[in-house]
């Protein structure tokens, strides 16, 4: 558990023990702004992927915003347990929840809420079907649409109207469409990111289109994220768009959209100062995720960045012309965000510079 | 956070999924062989607790031998998990500078012998600030640049200016020095010797410039799980900071003494073709570090083909089936920050859970 030293609320930013999460409210208000006022009068709104940060408070805070469709997506069933704990009550689970004692949560989870559920495989739906109806419960099923053959779900043809055909046919179970999931997307080109996103959610939508054509109603089907929001939510047929990253941003989408402010960011404290071409501070990669890409030392933008695990490493190309001191605070804004509050118990929430709450990830490491 | 505890006798196949396992026997075995390398040596290992967040695994080592009476920490609020878990030599290699921190450190001092390492007068002289108006002591190793180009003073005069100043200095008491390198990506134990012999030298060279001065050097601590060995020929180290040793980890695999003892359980929920299997756990859980050199064990003839935020998409060559439901188990490369993403640890042997263990130190990088 994450012990940092605890600050009254009001207290300057930078006088809080580090390492700390800290999310600027003003920047993440107009995140929050900016996407969901594109799904304002739209026909799909937006589904607030919230395995992103783990917080409720930020996810109740989305879903206060207009254009959200009134619940969360996440990528377990434990964070959708998570956040019911804070009164969210409408989850998809974009995983495959396939073992008895996993099902048997999904089933008490679905009397407090509504709950839609992915599948890729008719055993699944079988065992769903048997374990919703003895529970008395009605499970929602989405089915996956693969993106590539060799990836978690189905083609979107034939195999998906087969497996629609077979969640309608199941006491418990109602079929509500279709969704699907890039994965892990690299930066590239604007143009190139259009282009692929709008082959992928043609796949999706050939997957309405042929269960439509079989008397089968599709009433969700869910497509795109935080780096593509208008082309998902501008398309025809798509219902809700699951984008969680665009509320705290992070190194990654930064460069790709840059409508978006990094929110939330690190905030460390110089603990060495052994060369003149170097800077160590106390936030290594146990406080600052980097399995994705590296972070920028925002006062040394162009410094080259080594974390070790416990250990921020700045290396300077020049001797820098900036005093610095022991216990100086140095700002880091990660590549990846998911995987850095997965490292936090704790998100700082400040506005002008003044800490101005402090909330609880109780998502974090919500794995199973 | 997460709070599984399923019940003692569980079977392994019952587990829900993702779940980190700790496999007591090999566990244990780690433990023996290093209660067996120090034996009768003058060097001992100080467990470092940065790989494992638990006083209860530390104490256990410490039962089981070839230890000190205590452990080193990453940080601060690791220390005070170990203490509050009964440890109360600690000591921690890394630089403490704000005061608020140091008033705590000073907190910790009251309870148990505090160590802590220092590169910078400025630094030490903030150290005894504190400590004396907290009417403690806190003890000082100066910390040597070795190979890591951290944190570590770079040069023996700069060490002895640090140490006399720590001498001179109220609320601080100057015990020796410390520095951290690897030796690692080396197979060859000869190798792994010479390479501890280069970099601990030059900690040593401090060292002896210190004691030039007149100045007793109680404490050498150096090393690490690579060199465990190695240290215990090199005259003067009095002290190893070994940590994965415990844990272990296909990265450290030429170190075949030891075994792999944490192991992430999980449970394959999609076959899209039959020779691809994806699991339930994924970056957010694993960490690169975990995830290089990492191998799967349960399923025959299967690889990792790609590592996503929550799955992991493994490719098979068909010796065996894959099918929905089926479990397996990811044996990490590298085990530091995978242990710092999970809050208990299943204690398994003979195939069923024997204990459950919270990992109170996870997350404690303050």
């Amino acid at each position: 558990m994450e012990r940092p030293i605890f600050k009254p609320i009001g207290s300057p930013i930078e006088e809080l023990d580090t390492p700390a999460l800290i999310v600027d409210l003003d920047r993440l208000e107009r995140n929050v702004q900016t996407v969901h006022s594109f799904f304002e009068g739209r026909a799909a709104g937006i589904r607030p992927r919230v395995s992103v940060h783990g917080c409720p408070a930020v996810a109740h805070m989305q879903l206060a915003a207009p254009g959200a469709v009134g619940g969360v997506s996440v990528a377990t069933l434990g964070q959708a347990e998570a956040f019911n704990g804070s009164g969210i009550a409408d989850f998809s689970i974009t995983a495959n929840v396939v073992t008895g004692q996993k099902i048997a949560r999904l089933c008490a989870l679905a009397r407090r809420a509504a709950v839609s559920v992915a599948v890729d495989d008719a055993a699944n739906v079988a065992d769903l079907s048997a374990a919703a109806a003895a529970s008395d419960v009605e499970l929602k099923v989405l089915v996956s649409i693969a993106v590539r053959p060799d990836r978690m779900g189905v083609d979107p043809g034939q195999p998906a109207v087969d497996l629609a055909r077979a969640i309608t046919d199941s006491p418990g179970l109602t079929f509500d469409g279709f969704k699907t999931h890039e994965g892990t997307l690299e930066v590239r080109s604007v143009a190139q990111l259009a282009e692929e996103s709008r082959a992928w959610i043609r796949r999706v939508l050939q997957a309405r289109e042929a269960a439509e054509a079989a008397g089968i109603t599709v009433n969700t089907v869910s497509a795109g994220g935080t780096y593509n929001y208008e082309i998902a939510g501008a398309a025809d047929g798509v219902t809700e768009v699951p984008a969680g990253s665009y509320a705290l941003m992070d190194g990654r989408y930064a460069g790709q959209r840059e409508g978006l402010e990094p929110a939330a960011r690190v905030l460390t404290t110089v603990t060495s100062f052994p060369e003149d071409i170097k800077i160590i501070t106390d936030g290594g990669n146990k406080a600052i995720g980097m399995d994705r890409g590296n972070p920028v030392a925002d006062e040394f933008p162009e410094a080259a960045i080594a974390l070790s695990a416990e250990h921020g490493n700045i290396a300077l190309e020049t001797p820098t012309r900036r005093q610095v001191n022991l216990g100086d605070k140095l700002w880091f804004t990660p590549w990846d965000m998911g995987v850095t509050a997965n490292l936090y118990d704790y998100l700082n929430a400040a506005r002008n510079g003044r800490l101005e709450a402090v909330w609880d990830l109780p998502a974090r490491g919500r794995y199973r | 956070m997460d709070n599984y505890r399923p019940a003692v006798g569980t079977p392994i196949s019952d587990l829900d999924t993702p779940c980190l396992l700790v496999d007591l026997d090999a566990l244990e075995n780690n433990m023996a062989v290093v209660a067996e390398t120090y034996r009768g040596t003058a060097c001992k290992m100080r467990q470092h607790t940065k790989n494992i967040k638990s006083p209860r695994i530390a104490n256990m080592q410490i039962q089981a031998g070839g230890t000190l009476n205590g452990v080193c920490t990453a940080k601060l609020s690791e220390a005070e998990v170990m203490v509050e878990g009964g440890i109360t030599d600690v000591l921690i290699p890394n630089q403490i500078v704000t005061r608020e921190k140091l008033a705590r450190l000073a907190a910790l001092a009251r309870q148990g012998d505090v160590k802590v390492t220092v590169d910078n007068a400025e630094n030490v002289e903030t150290i005894s600030e504190v400590a004396a108006e907290n009417g403690v002591e806190i003890g000082v190793l100066i910390e040597v640049d070795t190979q890591m180009r951290r944190g570590g003073v770079r040069s023996p005069e700069h060490g002895v200016v640090l140490a006399k100043l720590a001498r001179e200095l109220p609320g601080v008491r100057f015990r020796g020095v410390m520095s951290h390198q690897s030796a690692g990506g080396r197979p060859d134990a000869d190798e792994r010797l010479r390479i501890a012999e280069e970099h601990i030298g030059i900690c040593l060279e401090v060292k002896d410039a210190i004691e030039a001065e007149g100045i007793p050097v109680e404490m050498v601590s150096s090393g690490e799980t690579f060199s465990y060995a190695a240290a215990t020929l090199i005259p003067g180290v009095t002290e190893v900071e070994g940590g994965s040793y415990a844990l272990m980890g296909n990265t450290y695999g030429y170190l075949d003494e030891f075994q792999i003892a944490n192991k992430v359980l999980s449970t394959i929920v999609s076959v899209p073709r039959p020779d691809v299997g994806i699991g339930d756990v994924g970056m957010k859980a694993l960490s690169t570090a975990a995830v290089t050199n990492a191998t799967i064990e349960g399923i025959p003839g299967v690889t990792i083909e790609e590592v996503q935020d929550e799955h992991i998409v493994l490719r098979s060559d068909g010796s065996a089936p894959l099918k929905v439901g089926r479990q397996f188990m990811l044996l990490p490369g590298y085990q530091d920050h995978l242990i710092n993403r999970f809050d208990q640890y299943i204690a398994v042997r003979g195939g069923a859970v024997e204990q459950v263990w919270d990992i109170p130190g996870r997350g404690c990088h303050h």
